[in-house]
């Protein structure tokens, strides 16, 4: 306001300057009228003084009377969605003049309810209390400038001068008339909650505000006397512009408690928004008990919802069709809606079956549909059924487990179950399990077994039934695009919804196994059987042998070398398990003994090697990429500060898509230069054990798991960007180079 | 395997276009809202055909006297003149509810401007976009994305001698590479007629 005064000064000398010349008028009067509309003045100002004389050094009260057409208003210091907030600026020598006072003000919306707006119908007193210098002598001139728009469906602006001059004398004389004016204005004015004897607390729900999310909590006013005004009209509370608040409001919930409710802007700041505007206690029947409100709210944590699309995509558009699907969705809480969530989920699922660790069930299932080829449709059937039923099955008993633990006040997140070194040897143990079968040491079933003259379906199905509880436990730690986002959201929603999201997940994951088996042409398309069949049998076995020394050396990352060693003795027993197992199924085994003792033997021998090996601790694994820092929040900001850009690698030793990026991508020699060149500061998070700081950071933008990379401008440290889960070196090095700032040519 | 990847990375894009529905108009950061809507001569323009380029929509109304400063000054005329033609389209767009072809090319002659006044007198853009006043200006990136949203300058009343015009601000950081330095700020003006 202050600063404006020069300018003010300038306009106020060209309008006095101006209303000479057309008036003639040496001096502005008291009075006068703006917002000519065709002809007809809508607006009259008088300016209003509630004293006749002055002492110096007293103080008095002075103001601008409003009075409007019927149907016309003006607007309260902030207007609303539309509007000009009314401005007066005083000029006094020898008055020092305050703040402007503004009453409590009526709410304008448009027939649509669209726009809401906030100001005065009929007329209104704006006023500042004023005091006269110690050295006042004769007459003081008080000059006030108006300017103010004036709407009823059209608006029109107003330009008013206005002035008066104020005797100075011995004795400070109040006028009866004006002060009566100023009293009833006064009332109107909201007050600090203090100086009326109330307490305003208010309580949010959440601990921080998420960017371009909505938040809530409760707003509680108490009274010293215990005596709160239990009633409240319409439009009771309005809040002042907040930066990084794009709307808040207030709801009665009983007498002195409100529920609040507001929406947090996308890019609000960090620095923390305050709950800040006027409420209004009361109705024309009790009297009125009109508040200013001011309190923190919380502090600001940036969520990005969803990372932005891949640039340099040529045919398809993502935002023409997130814009199409945007026009066709409802909407959802958090961002998605449930419906898109679904989508996303059962996408997310048919492509985990192109994901690395997927591959060993994949290639088992491409084994699997060479033996239904030869079965009919009807047993087809079955077994894609029983392998569906096995693949929900456990997806939702993931979900169990999930609901399970996050009850019990934990954080989880996709994959979770890879952070526990006994889940991690189970799986291991299934897979040798697996493989063993395969090599032939045990059948399950009597599949491979001469004696059975025929196919015993159910035990066939049974087969399935694991296989698809298998696709699942092994696309966990994959967390595939999409997913991401889906999971995420299930994450973050009700029970039902992580039923649903992980039902839908399952189904996808089922999708192209079943596709391939129940479209009768696709089969036929399959080679034939053969003895090639068994050896290629033997050979995924082998394939699966491999997964399994991955999960031992995750293991080694969550329970070291000893953890190490102790799974694989596991290991070994279980192949002693299964050979004893297949002993018992067949008589004529003596060749199969060998086998097994041949692959207990190879597998002992990777035992003794590995064992050989010093525990890789995480710490280690994260020199995979040159100077990586292990993740800190502070060491993020301090970063930034320096004015580093920030590329922040979320990962987990259990999570190939994430060795992938890391081994394909992120240690390529032009993604290394880009780092070096922007001096990019390179962190890695690493969740292959539970971390709660981890997961929160992943919830933050919308993800329940690994792989998650963020890169940070130092100039929007508040913007992360968020990069797709399966990294190209372009995108990295573009997304730096965004992040470093200035590009000389823009891609 | 390579094709296999970028297959996946196509979907991984399809994956993480997430929109955001944003109950109040359009989002910075966001795909802006598409549309399709005939301008003043009958001709149609939708968002999509001038993929590629910045757009700036002007939400205006001749009859509000904020729109009548600007256009005595030239402000959107001016700030128009300072991009690239090839890069960046103009658009105004007039979703006052009691508005005509005939009176957007009235005003159009009397101003001698040559963009086309886009007619959305049922309102369904403006509230898509959510926009509440005249002037109201958004900014849209080449790949489609609402980069800014709020007034054309930072002087409300008409009275700052330099006054900063956002509009003008985001293009250029556009052009050059760079981030919007302030994405939204406060639209002012009178209040758009929208049909009741």
């Amino acid at each position: 306001m202050t600063g404006m005064r020069s300018s003010r000064w300038a306009v106020l000398v060209c309008v006095l300057v101006a209303s000479a010349v057309a008036w003639a008028e040496p001096q502005a009067a008291a009075k006068g009228t703006g917002a000519n509309d065709e002809g007809n003045p809508r607006l009259e100002a008088t300016l209003l003084v509630d004293a006749s004389q002055v002492k110096p050094g007293d103080t008095f009260r002075v103001g601008v009377r409003f009075q409007m057409d019927p149907g016309w208003y003006t607007y309260w210091k902030n207007p609303g969605d539309a509007g000009l907030s009314t401005d007066v600026s005083w000029d006094a020598p020898g008055v020092t003049v305050g703040e402007l006072r503004w009453p409590f003000p009526s709410t304008f919306r448009s027939p649509d309810g669209f726009i809401v707006s906030h100001g005065y119908k009929g007329e209104v007193l704006l006023f500042a209390e004023a005091r006269a210098s110690e050295q006042a002598s004769g007459n003081l001139t008080l000059s006030a400038a108006v300017d103010a728009l004036v709407c009823e469906h059209r608006c029109v602006p107003a330009e008013i001068l206005l002035s008066r001059t104020l005797p100075v004398g011995a004795e400070t004389v109040r006028d009866a008339e004006s002060t009566a004016l100023f009293d009833a204005a006064q009332a109107q004015v909201p007050r600090a909650p203090e100086a009326t004897g109330h307490t305003v607390a208010l309580k949010l729900d959440a601990q921080t505000l998420k960017t371009g999310q909505p938040f809530t909590g409760t707003v509680t006013v108490s009274a010293s006397d215990g005596k709160v005004l239990s009633a409240v009209e319409p439009d009771f509370f309005i809040p002042e512009r907040i930066k990084g608040i794009t709307r808040m409001g207030l709801t009665l919930e009983s007498p002195g408690r409100f529920q609040l409710k507001g929406d947090a802007a996308p890019n609000a700041p960090k620095e923390e928004p305050r709950f800040k505007g006027v409420l209004r206690l009361g109705t024309a029947q009790t009297g009125y008990q009109a508040l200013e409100v001011d309190l923190p709210l919380a502090s600001v944590e940036a969520v990005a919802v969803a990372p932005k699309p891949v640039a340099k995509v040529a045919p398809f558009n993502p935002s023409a069709a997130a814009a199409q699907i945007q026009t066709v969705m409802p909407a959802g809480e958090g961002g998605v809606s449930l419906g898109l969530a679904l989508v996303f989920a059962f996408l997310g699922g048919a492509i985990l079956n192109l994901m690395p660790c997927v591959f060993p069930v994949l290639a088992l299932k491409a084994y699997g549909f060479t033996r239904m080829a030869q079965e009919d449709r009807k047993h087809v059937g079955v077994h894609a059924l029983g392998y569906t039923g096995g693949i929900i099955g456990t997806m939702l008993l993931l979900a169990g487990v999930v609901l399970a633990v996050r009850a019990g006040g934990h954080s989880v997140g996709w994959g979770f179950q890879f952070q526990e070194p006994l889940f991690v040897a189970a799986v291991c143990a299934v897979l040798v399990a697996f493989a063993l079968n395969l090599f032939g040491v045990f059948s399950v079933g009597t599949d491979g077994t001469a004696l059975s003259s025929k196919v015993d379906a159910s035990s066939g199905v049974a087969r399935s039934v694991g296989e698809g509880v298998l696709a699942v436990v092994l696309a966990t730690p994959c967390s595939a695009p999409m997913m991401g986002t889906a999971v995420g959201f299930a994450f973050a929603a009700g029970p039902f919804t992580v039923l649903a999201i992980f039902t839908a997940l399952g189904l996808g994951l089922a999708l192209p196994f079943c596709a391939l088996v129940m479209v009768p042409g696709l089969s036929k398309r399959l080679p034939k059987p053969g003895v090639w069949m068994e050896r290629a049998k033997q050979l995924l076995g082998f394939a699966l042998l491999g997964t399994a020394v991955w999960l031992v050396w995750v293991v080694g990352g969550l329970a070291g070398v000893d953890g190490m060693a102790r799974l694989l003795a596991f290991l070994v027993a279980v192949g002693l398990g299964a050979w004893l197992y297949g002993l018992a199924q067949a008589a004529e085994g003596t060749r199969k003994v060998v086998r097994v003792a041949a692959a207990v033997l190879v597998l002992v021998a990777t035992g003794g090697f590995t064992l050989r090996f010093d525990g890789t601790a995480p710490a280690a694994r994260a020199s995979t990429v040159s100077e990586a820092q292990p993740w800190d929040e502070a060491a993020v900001a301090a970063a930034l500060k320096a004015g580093q850009p920030v590329f922040i690698d979320f990962t987990a030793d259990w999570c190939l898509t994430c060795k992938f990026n890391e081994r394909t991508v992120l240690t390529r020699e032009d993604v290394r230069a880009a780092f070096t060149q922007h001096q990019v500061a390179f962190f890695v998070a690493d969740w292959t054990r539970r971390d709660a700081r981890i997961s929160a950071k992943l919830g933050e933008h919308g993800r329940a798991g690994v792989p998650m990379y963020l890169v940070i401008s130092p100039s929007t440290p508040d913007k992360p960007e968020v990069l797709p889960e399966l990294l190209t070196s372009d995108l990295v090095i573009q997304a730096v180079q965004r992040a470093a700032g200035p590009v000389a040519d823009a891609t | 395997m390579k094709r296999v990847l970028t297959a996946l990375a196509l979907t991984a894009t399809l994956g993480v276009a997430v929109p955001a529905f944003a109950a109040d108009g359009a989002e910075v950061g966001k795909p802006a809202p598409a549309f399709t809507l005939k301008d003043e001569t009958g001709k149609e323009h939708s968002l999509a055909q001038y993929q590629g380029k910045i757009v700036v929509l002007e939400w205006t109304n001749p009859e509000c006297p904020f729109v009548q400063r600007h256009y005595k000054v030239d402000t959107m005329q001016n700030t128009l003149k300072g991009f690239d033609a090839k890069k960046v389209v103009w658009l105004a767009v007039n979703s006052t509810a009691h508005n005509t072809p005939d009176k957007s090319a009235a005003f159009k002659k009397e101003e001698a401007f040559t963009y086309p006044v886009l007619q959305d007198a049922d309102g369904k853009v403006g509230h898509a976009y959510g926009a509440k006043t005249t002037p109201h200006m958004y900014v849209i990136d080449e790949k489609g994305v609402l980069q800014y949203a709020g007034a054309i300058d930072d002087d409300p009343r008409g009275k700052n001698v330099t006054p900063v015009n956002h509009v003008k601000t985001a293009v250029d950081a556009l052009i050059n590479g760079k981030p919007v330095p302030a994405a939204t700020t406060e639209p002012y003006g009178c209040s758009v007629k929208y049909k009741s």
